[in-house]
């Protein structure tokens, strides 16, 4: 008898439990007090692109101390909430359940890989919290519905902002391609490349591609020699670029190199021995920039965290802004206006540039073209979005 | 513009499809020699799967961890004696240091190869193969795994040994580093044939691997007959660790599991079990890679191993393998 009266009472409270877990479940919280908005951040933190995350947060965080320290947003202190979403899209999901439901934050801020905020996207959509990328450039993420926003540019623009770089400002005639077949960023920024590289009239002379994992690139590069390309195209990552840079000069290819923003590190000059002097990439700001607001941006990130902010943590930074200017602009803590204002938002001077968002909610603004001088990132121009269109 | 494979290729006819598009006899021929470099590689590390194989028919999935290892173990003291700087330039190491980090590299894994036989799989000599099997690929994720735990996912570079620069021989051009790679696979391939046919452990290898039993009645001493096999294995890796380190900078913990599987299917086309069969199943699978190449890289890989499973079907037992009778 007792036992089974032990059993009820467990029974009970699981049930309890349950039924506890899914009532806080289907709540909203408003995502502000009195004196507090919460704002999420999901990131990964951890895992194998934990540097990408770990800098969006380090610039976030940046931008969270400045505004409180000049008063919060509208009488509101911002109180940030970071979830590691682990470089793992399934956890990109819960971290996402984990913003979005009992205690509710206002606005989501999120995530850098695109798998991750594609994960992400649905739950806050469903749960009306407005959500924005700083990073993902796949052109799908924005696509999951109308409360979800980007304020990075897209693969597509990117390749095509490089074919018009190589074929007006390096006069390229011919192009080879170097694209990692295993990578979708990859594989989109190498077809975007051609499709507007082809229309300038440009030659496409080789075409050449690697499996993720691949370390020695001599049979691709071999096919590429000789062709008479005059610029080769390698969007792929900084730990790729560094080896195939390398491999390129020791088989006498001087040919200048051009790529997007996953050439973006510390580590891609280091790691390529002068391989990657005078080569160009394209990223979405330039340390460099004498503006007032990136420079005044480099300093006080480099006074908090010791290094130079990649554009990771410059989107990072910007994401806060973006989201500060929408709250204002809407005059109340109110996701529907706060939504409206950021679909009409205009001419916002991040440090990334400045840009609008448009009626697809992805950010409208130019590209950096860099080139490589030593171990630093020189501008060498902008190119606008009219320009590739 | 990389074509579609033509079905020629397959039927033994590579000329034709060539001629129509546009490939040269000579960028032939540089993928033969860029498929040589690859091929020693993958030559290096199967020997390892053969030699094992050959004496206890067991598939040491953990041989590609021993060849990531090979080329951590180098880094390592190069890093400590100050050849791989937080910031600016590398300073060129020595030859004389080369020569210790090679000798490092492999008292490493000689050590480690024989660590991995004595803890792991001769507990389990005489239960069934299945047990060794799934030991083997146990050991593999541990390595793998510990690697990323220790040195951390993010990718390392490596020491300067020499720097990169394109050597022309007749028609083809190959990195300096290539050249090297291939030298040394050249010596160690030599040095290892000469310990396996003209030194007493030697013949006490061959005679393990012909048969055991007899080889201990004889009065062999198996159980150390077999931790020589493991490091001698061991020490080719980590040859191979270090060449491919030092000509692609790029130490991952996760490096040896691509590279390994290759060389394990490098093993079995050559005939696993034979040590000259890895030399030339490594050189045939880094050739065919290349050449297919020449046409279109994406579909290289792919085409590599159909011709494995074309051999395969033909002579089962691998290019040089015997099809001898099932041991007991």
């Amino acid at each position: 008898m007792r036992k089974a009266l032990t059993l009820l009472i467990a029974l009970g409270s699981v049930f309890a439990v349950v039924l506890a877990g899914c009532k806080s479940g289907d709540e909203v919280g408003p995502g502000f007090n009195d004196d507090k908005v919460f704002l999420g951040l999901f990131v990964s933190t951890s895992g194998d692109i934990a540097s990408f995350g770990t800098d969006t947060k380090n610039g976030v965080e940046l931008a969270v101390e400045e505004i409180n320290a000049s008063g919060g947003i509208n009488g509101k202190k911002i109180e940030l909430r970071v979830e590691d979403t682990a470089s793992d899209p399934q956890q990109g999901g819960n971290a996402a359940t984990k913003l979005a439901t009992g205690d509710s934050v206002f606005v989501a801020l999120g995530a850098v890989a695109s798998g991750i905020s594609l994960n992400a996207a649905p739950i806050f959509q469903e749960k009306g919290i407005p959500m924005i990328s700083p990073s993902s450039t796949n052109p799908t993420v924005t696509q999951q519905g109308d409360k979800i926003f980007r304020i990075c540019y897209l693969d597509d623009f990117q390749g095509g902002a490089c074919a018009v770089f190589a074929h007006k400002d390096l006069k390229a005639k011919k192009a080879a391609i170097l694209s990692n077949q295993d990578d979708a960023y990859s594989t989109g920024l190498a077809k975007f490349f051609k499709a507007k590289f082809t229309k300038l009239g440009g030659e496409i002379v080789a075409e050449e591609s690697f499996k993720k994992g691949n370390s020695d690139f001599n049979t691709q590069i071999s096919n590429i020699k000789g062709k008479g390309a005059d610029i080769i195209f390698v969007p792929a990552y900084y730990n790729d670029v560094a080896l195939i840079a390398k491999q390129f000069r020791a088989q006498d290819v001087k040919t200048p190199l051009l790529g997007g923003d996953g050439w973006e590190s510390a580590s891609l000059t280091k790691n390529a021995e002068g391989a990657l002097e005078g080569c160009y990439f394209g990223n979405h700001y330039s340390q460099e920039d004498k503006s007032d607001t990136v420079q005044k941006f480099v300093a006080a990130y480099k006074k908090k965290y010791g290094e130079t902010p990649s554009s990771l943590a410059a989107l990072g930074y910007d994401v806060v802004y973006v989201t500060k200017a929408a709250i204002e602009k809407a005059g109340a803590f109110d996701r529907a206006k706060v939504l409206d204002a950021l679909r009409g938002l205009t001419d916002f001077q991040g440090v990334t540039g400045k840009f609008s968002i448009d009626g697809d909610r992805n950010a409208r603004k130019s590209i950096s073209m860099l080139k490589i001088q030593g171990d630093r990132f020189l501008p060498v121009r902008q190119i606008a979005p009219e320009e590739v269109e | 513009m990389p074509e579609p494979v033509g079905s020629g290729i397959l039927f033994g006819a590579p000329v034709l499809p060539l001629l129509d598009s546009g490939v040269t006899f000579e960028a032939i021929l540089q993928q033969v020699a860029n498929g040589i470099a690859k091929g020693s590689v993958y030559a290096l590390i199967a020997v390892g799967y053969t030699m094992v194989y050959g004496v206890l028919q067991l598939i040491n999935f953990a041989h590609g961890e021993v060849y990531m290892l090979g080329a951590y173990a180098s880094y390592y003291p190069a890093k400590w004696l100050g050849y791989m700087p937080d910031a600016g330039e590398k300073p060129k190491v020595p030859l004389v240091l080369i020569a210790g980090l090679f000798v490092a590299s492999m008292a490493f894994c000689a050590t480690l190869g024989m660590l991995i036989e004595r803890l792991a799989y001769r507990p389990l000599r005489n239960s069934s193969r299945l047990a060794a099997l799934i030991t083997a690929i146990g050991v593999s994720l541990l390595l793998q795994n510990g690697g990323q735990m220790l040195f951390g996912a993010d990718p390392k570079g490596f020491p300067r040994f020499m720097d990169q620069e394109s050597v022309s021989l007749g028609p083809v051009a190959l990195a300096n580093t290539k050249i090297v790679i291939i030298a040394v696979t050249a010596v160690m391939m030599t040095g290892l044939h000469l310990f396996v046919q003209k030194t007493k452990p030697g013949a006490a290898m061959r005679a393990c691997s012909y048969d055991m039993r007899t080889a201990r009645l004889m009065g062999i001493n198996v159980d150390r007959t077999i931790a020589l096999t493991f490091a001698t294995g061991s020490i080719m890796a980590s040859v191979g660790g270090v060449l491919v380190a030092m000509d692609q900078p790029r130490l991952t913990p996760l490096m040896g599991l691509l590279m390994g599987l290759k060389a394990f299917v490098a093993a079995v086309l050559g005939g696993i079990g034979s040590i000259p069969g890895a030399v030339l199943g490594g050189l045939t699978l880094g050739v065919a890679e290349s050449v297919v190449g020449t046409w279109s890289t994406t579909y290289s890989e792919a085409v590599a191993f159909v011709i494995l499973i074309l051999v395969l079907l033909v002579k089962p037992s691998g290019l040089l393998g015997k099809s001898g009778r099932e041991k007991v």
